[in-house]
C-alpha cells in the first residue's frame, strides 16, 4: 500500500495536472495541431476540466515525456459520448492535440484513436 | 425588582403588564412581516401548465459569446479599459489570465454571458429556478409572484430577481449584485462590476430547441451606458445534468497510510496560468 501511495502521489503532484479550475482555453495554441503517440498514464475525469495524461514517445526534436492533455468538463464530454472509462491506463493512443504555446508538454484534445481497438475517440462539435 | 407602594402585588402586576406589551407589540409587528410564500393550490399548479415548454437542458452557444466578446464590445468606461485591453491581449498572446479560477459563483450577469456549462429551468408556482451544471454557476432564484424586490436587500452573486411573463417571454429585473464580482465577457476578460449593476432579461423560446436570453445590462461604475446583448442556449433532451464541482480541478485522487480515498490539493502556478511541470 505504501508503494502505491508514493506512486499516486507522484502522478499527482511530479505532472502537476493542468487542469485548473476554470480556465480560459487560449494557452493552447488553436492554429496548430500536433500528433502525440504513447500510452494513457492516467486519465482524470475531473472537473471543471478532465486531464489525460500520456507518456508519449519522442516527437518533433522533444524528448520521451508524460503530456497532460485536456478537455472540457464531464458533463460536456457526457454529450459527446464520453464516460469516466474513455480511456484507461495502458491504453496505447494516437492523440491529436493543440499544444501549449509555452512549448511546454501538454495540449488540448482535439482527437484519438485507441490502437489496440481502432476505437476513435472525438469532440463531436468538432 | 423596583420597590413599590403595590409590594407584593406589584411584581405579579407587572408580569401580567408585561404579558399585554408583549402581546400588543406581537399584533402590531404582525402586519410588517407580510408572508412571502403562500400556500400553493391547484390552480396555481394549474397555471404553470400554461406556460411555455422550458423541459430539457439547455446548452450555451460558446461560438457566439466569442463572437460576441469582440464584435459587439460593452460600452467600457475610460477606467476600464485599459485594463480590458491589457486581458485581450493577453489572451491573444496564449497568456490568458485565469479569472474564475477560485471557483466563486460566475455570479449575474456572467453566467449568462459566458457560461460554458448546462442549465435547466424550473417552473413552480410564483417562481422560476435556473440551476447550472457546474457550482460556479449553480443557482438563480427569479420570483414572479408579482412581488417587489425588498427595499433593502444585502447584495448576493447573483442579486435579487422578479420576473412576470409577458406571453411565452419571461422577463426578469435583477438587482443588488455584489461589486466585487466579474462583470465578464470571456472567462478571461472581465473587470469587477463594481456595484450598481442592473440587468434586465428577456427569455423566450427562439425557436423550437433555441433559448435567447436578451440582456440589458447597467453597470454604472464599468460601462458608459446601457449595453445590450442576446445569449443563445439549445436544447438538449438525451442527457442530463452532470455534477460539476468546480474546485475538484484543484485536486487529485490518492490513498492515505490507512488505505482512505482521499483527495490531495495540486500545487498551483503563480501567474494563474497553466503550467506543466517535467516529470
Amino acid at each position: 500500500m505504501k508503494r502505491f501511495l508514493s506512486a499516486t502521489l507522484f502522478i499527482g503532484v511530479a505532472l502537476t495536472a493542468p487542469a485548473q479550475a476554470h480556465h480560459s482555453f487560449a494557452m493552447f495554441d488553436s492554429n496548430n495541431q500536433i500528433d502525440i503517440e504513447g500510452t494513457i498514464k492516467e486519465f482524470a475525469w475531473t472537473n471543471p476540466h478532465v486531464a489525460i495524461y500520456v507518456a508519449a514517445k519522442p516527437i518533433a526534436g522533444k524528448p520521451e515525456a508524460v503530456w497532460a492533455i485536456e478537455a472540457t468538463s464531464p458533463g460536456n464530454l457526457t454529450r459527446m459520448g464520453w464516460s469516466k472509462g474513455t480511456f484507461k491506463p495502458g491504453d496505447r493512443v494516437k492523440m491529436t492535440i493543440r499544444p501549449l504555446r509555452s512549448g511546454e508538454p501538454g495540449g488540448a484534445f482535439s482527437k484519438a484513436v485507441i490502437v489496440d481497438t481502432g476505437k476513435e475517440v472525438l469532440l463531436k462539435n468538432e | 425588582m423596583k420597590t413599590t407602594h403595590f409590594g407584593l402585588a406589584a411584581p405579579l402586576l407587572g408580569m401580567v403588564l408585561l404579558g399585554m406589551g408583549s402581546a400588543v407589540l406581537a399584533a402590531d409587528a404582525a402586519p410588517e412581516k407580510k408572508v412571502l410564500n403562500p400556500p400553493h393550490t391547484a390552480a396555481d399548479y394549474a397555471a404553470v401548465g400554461k406556460l411555455p415548454d422550458w423541459s430539457g437542458i439547455w446548452i450555451p452557444d460558446q461560438r457566439d459569446q466569442n463572437r460576441q466578446a469582440r464584435s459587439n464590445p460593452p460600452p467600457w468606461n475610460a477606467k476600464v479599459k485599459p485594463r480590458i485591453d491589457e486581458l485581450f491581449k493577453a489572451l491573444d498572446t496564449g497568456q490568458p489570465k485565469l479569472m474564475f479560477d477560485n471557483c466563486m459563483p460566475e455570479a449575474m450577469p456572467a453566467w449568462m454571458l459566458i457560461n460554458h456549462n448546462a442549465m435547466e429551468v424550473l417552473f413552480t408556482p410564483g417562481r422560476v429556478t435556473l440551476l447550472g451544471e457546474s457550482d460556479s454557476n449553480r443557482l438563480r432564484r427569479i420570483y414572479t409572484d408579482g412581488r417587489p424586490h425588498p427595499e433593502d436587500v444585502y447584495p448576493t452573486f447573483h442579486g435579487h430577481s422578479i420576473g412576470h411573463w409577458e406571453g411565452e417571454t419571461l422577463v426578469v429585473d435583477t438587482i443588488s449584485i455584489r461589486p466585487q464580482t466579474l462583470f465578464a465577457v470571456l472567462e478571461a476578460v472581465a473587470v469587477p462590476n463594481n456595484g450598481d449593476v442592473h440587468v434586465k432579461e428577456r427569455i423566450h423560446l427562439a425557436g423550437k430547441d433555441t433559448l435567447h436570453v436578451e440582456l440589458e445590462i447597467e453597470a454604472p461604475n464599468v460601462l458608459t451606458g446601457p449595453w445590450k446583448t442576446t445569449r443563445i442556449f439549445t436544447r438538449e433532451r438525451r442527457y442530463d445534468i452532470v455534477e460539476g464541482i468546480c474546485i475538484e480541478g484543484d485536486f487529485t485522487e490518492s490513498t492515505d497510510k490507512d488505505g482512505n480515498s482521499i483527495f490531495v490539493r495540486i500545487p498551483k502556478s503563480e501567474d494563474g496560468t497553466v503550467y506543466v511541470k517535467k516529470p
